[in-house]
């Protein structure tokens, strides 16, 4: 226990701390001890569901970036995932050792991302939506008639990552490389929020015609909004690349966008631990529905299937519900929790 | 602060570290392949159930859950029951990835019944270290060659040779004296594009001249637009690489343009449903198939008939029931040589030679360095609103061949 009354710093730079109590920090301390420990006590499967939850952590904190923090609707982000995937594909096999292929991935990327972040110089709102949309579908043409450079309709056959020497081969191997990559990632955006870089971006969103007038070059931050999303979203889609071994065209497609804005509504626009949660609520969701027909499936055999083929729309009722009840995402019910236990029991 | 810049600096390091070397000590758990020597033989099941293949995929799944209770009716593998747990993969590959996982590692299956392109090439990988073989329902020509997929089998010919099988069927039948004309009508689509180039290859070896080309959507609820430049071109011969809804679409749009041709649709471009979704149009086409139609007469379908009380069953269960004798044959030959794990039925399923499935599909054979299961296609027709099989096309196992 801290012994004061509430939180107060006194110079700037405690202010602009990531974690700004001594208990934040003990407590983000031990949840990474705990994660650490996690492949010992955990079975294959579950540490293979950890791993897309940390890829999916990559990707939606990106998504969050450019559509939370800078107001930026893009429908293209699978398409961008893709680009990373099949850059850190081919770097790898033409040799590039590891971790140059995946920031080599993140930087084509970024550069593709800003290409294509160009009319959100004219265009707002829904409008910027359907460019981007326009985006996800030239690029998944773009895979499938890509030839040698993608693979066309083959794909491409990928191993899985090596440093060193050092092969990641096995879930508990590759949980330890995407952990660390998830964790500079979240770190990397957490920080980004405090600079002048992050600030920009929130004037942006909040009202552009206000930001412009302060002396934010509209276009200059909109395209590194698009820029630096696009670099985590090809980091992402580089280890998911070498996660599984195999990419294809039909794997990019406005589904894979469409599910990382559901994280992004369901986590929280805006906030860094909106996204975790985002992600962690969408890979565990279908492993939930098929818990839940497996274990009615013992006693009701032909309700099972008909669960199962709910899926879908499972999916879109629970984004609706969470857009009714819960518009602010999961972040802002972790934050009420968190609040109603601090000011216990003078909560209201 | 300097104390937390420390502790900050201590825990990257730290983190690196333990990325790089925390997993040193432990021990690879990669499956182990189960070496169960009593017990029920574990098999896996990732089919679409739900989502926009699921019409067959049902069908084909049936028939797989079926073929196993055929074949453990018939006394198991020498006595050992197969135990068969089917699970929706539900169109999604990380959902079929993260099923596969736990088929293999929690649930030490030996063998998977797979389904989709999607899933099955995202789990080549996964197969080959994991060494379970998949049998998959999705025929792509690449998963044949044992270099790149060596734990993928697969118990029809694959897509290329069916177009193949299909040009040559219709060259030998070509009675005038100027090259028949050839057009391809195939869905943008990783599906519809693998079989194209060999396939072209092969119409000019024959002597073919292609006129044309269209791309039509396997979502596609009208194909006017994309045939009418076909029209001009007047194709003897055309093919279709879709599915039952699109190739029904294309009939349909052909018809109303007035485009005579004789079209030639693909395995999953033509079933029972196919005629009472496109009606009268459809009478005429021909299709590849790589299983008999329920009713017609071979061994195999005495069998079927008894398991399903003669209610009529489309192509799709015939094929799944197919890959289960399939599998299970390999299963026999590997337990009679020792315990059963993928790897041993892998190499057993590499011993078959002309293994005849009751009768079922055509006579089939896989090497250790070649996956394909034969050179021969039924070629059908629809006659009068029925499947009307016309005869079995086979061609030359040919070493260039193999893998597209």
């Amino acid at each position: 226990m801290q012994g004061k009354c509430g939180l107060f710093f006194t110079s700037y730079r405690g202010e602009a701390q990531i974690f700004q109590s001594g208990f934040q920090k003990l407590m983000v301390g031990l949840f990474v001890l705990v994660l650490l420990a996690a492949p010992a006590v955990l079975n294959v499967h579950l540490t293979s569901i950890m791993n897309l939850i940390f890829i999916s952590v990559i990707g939606a904190v990106s998504l969050n970036l450019l559509t939370g923090i800078c107001g930026q609707i893009s429908l293209g982000h699978g398409a961008f995932i893709g680009v990373g995937a099949y850059a850190a594909g081919q770097c790898t096999l033409h040799g590039v050792p590891f971790p140059l292929a995946i920031l080599t991935a993140g930087l084509i990327t970024a550069m593709v991302g800003m290409v294509f972040g160009v009319p959100s110089l004219r265009l707002k709102g829904i409008y910027l939506a359907i460019a981007t949309l326009a985006a996800q579908l030239v690029l998944e043409y773009v895979f499938l008639h890509g030839g040698a450079l993608t693979g066309g309709s083959n794909g491409l056959l990928l191993d899985p990552p090596q440093i060193l020497g050092f092969s990641f081969d096995t879930e508990a191997r590759m949980f330890y490389l995407l952990l660390f990559f998830a964790v500079a990632s979240l770190l990397m955006v957490s920080n980004l929020m405090r600079t002048k870089y992050g600030r920009a971006f929130v004037s942006i969103r909040d009202f552009y015609l206000s930001a412009e007038i302060v002396g934010v070059n509209l276009f200059r931050y909109k395209l590194a909004a698009f820029g630096l999303s696009s670099f985590l979203a090809g980091v992402a889609g580089g280890l998911w690349a070498h996660y599984t071994g195999y990419i294809s065209a039909e794997q990019f497609n406005i589904g894979l966008s469409i599910s990382y804005l559901a994280m992004i509504i369901i986590g929280g626009l805006g906030s860094v631990i909106g996204s975790v949660f985002g992600a962690v609520f969408i890979v565990i969701l279908p492993e939930v529905l098929n818990a839940v027909a497996n274990g009615v499936g013992n006693y009701f055999p032909d309700i099972a299937q008909h669960i199962v083929a709910l899926r879908e729309g499972v999916f879109g009722l629970v984004l609706i519900l969470f857009l009714i009840f819960e518009p602010e995402g999961l972040a802002h019910r972790w934050r009420l929790i968190k609040a109603y236990w601090k000011l216990y029991p003078f909560a209201h | 602060m300097r104390v937390g810049r420390i502790i900050t600096a201590v825990s990257i390091v730290l983190l690196a570290g333990l990325m790089l070397l925390g997993c040193g000590g432990e021990d690879k758990k990669s499956a182990e392949t189960s070496k169960q020597e009593t017990g029920p033989i574990r098999v896996g099941g990732l089919i679409d159930l739900s989502g926009p293949t699921s019409s067959v995929g049902v069908p084909y799944s049936q028939g797989l859950v079926d073929g196993v209770k055929y074949v453990n009716q018939s006394g198991g593998i020498n006595g050992r029951e197969v135990s068969f747990d089917l699970q929706d993969t539900a169109y999604n590959v990380q959902q079929g990835l993260s099923l596969y996982k736990k088929m293999v590692n929690t649930d030490k299956v030996v063998c998977i019944q797979g389904y989709g392109s999607a899933v099955t090439e995202a789990l080549i990988r996964n197969v080959a270290k994991d060494k379970v073989p998949n049998f998959s329902a999705s025929y792509s020509a690449h998963l044949t060659d044992p270099k790149k997929a060596p734990y993928n089998f697969f118990i029809a010919a694959d897509y290329s040779t069916q177009l193949r099988a299909a040009l040559k069927y219709f060259h030998s039948n070509w009675k005038e004296e100027r090259a028949p004309k050839v057009a391809f009508i195939y869905p943008d689509h990783p599906y519809g594009l693998a079989p194209i180039k060999g396939g072209k290859a092969y119409a000019k070896e024959l002597g073919y001249e292609i006129v044309g080309e269209a791309n039509v959507s396997l979502k596609a609820i009208d194909a006017t637009t994309e045939l009418l430049p076909l029209k001009d071109a007047a194709p003897d011969f055309c093919w279709i690489g879709g599915t039952t809804p699109s190739t029904s679409v294309i009939l349909k749009s052909a018809k109303n343009i007035g485009l005579n041709t004789v079209f030639y649709t693909n395995i999953w471009g033509t079933d029972e449903n196919l005629v009472k979704l496109a009606g009268d149009d459809a009478n005429g086409s021909y299709s590849n198939q790589a299983a008999a139609v329920y009713g017609a007469d071979v061994p195999g379908m005495k069998a079927i008939e008894k398991i399903t009380d003669g209610k009529p069953q489309m192509t799709h269960y015939m094929r799944g029931f197919v890959s289960v004798l399939v599998m299970a044959e390999g299963m026999k030959r590997a337990l009679a040589n020792g315990p059963i794990t993928g790897e041993t039925i892998k190499t057993s399923l590499e011993t078959l030679r002309d293994f005849d499935p009751m009768g079922l599909a055509p006579l089939i054979s896989y090497f250790p360095d070649d996956h394909r299961p034969n050179m021969a296609v039924f070629i059908y027709t629809i006659k009068d609103g029925k499947l009307t099989f016309v005869k079995e096309e086979i061609l030359d196992r040919r070493a260039d061949w193999l893998g597209h």
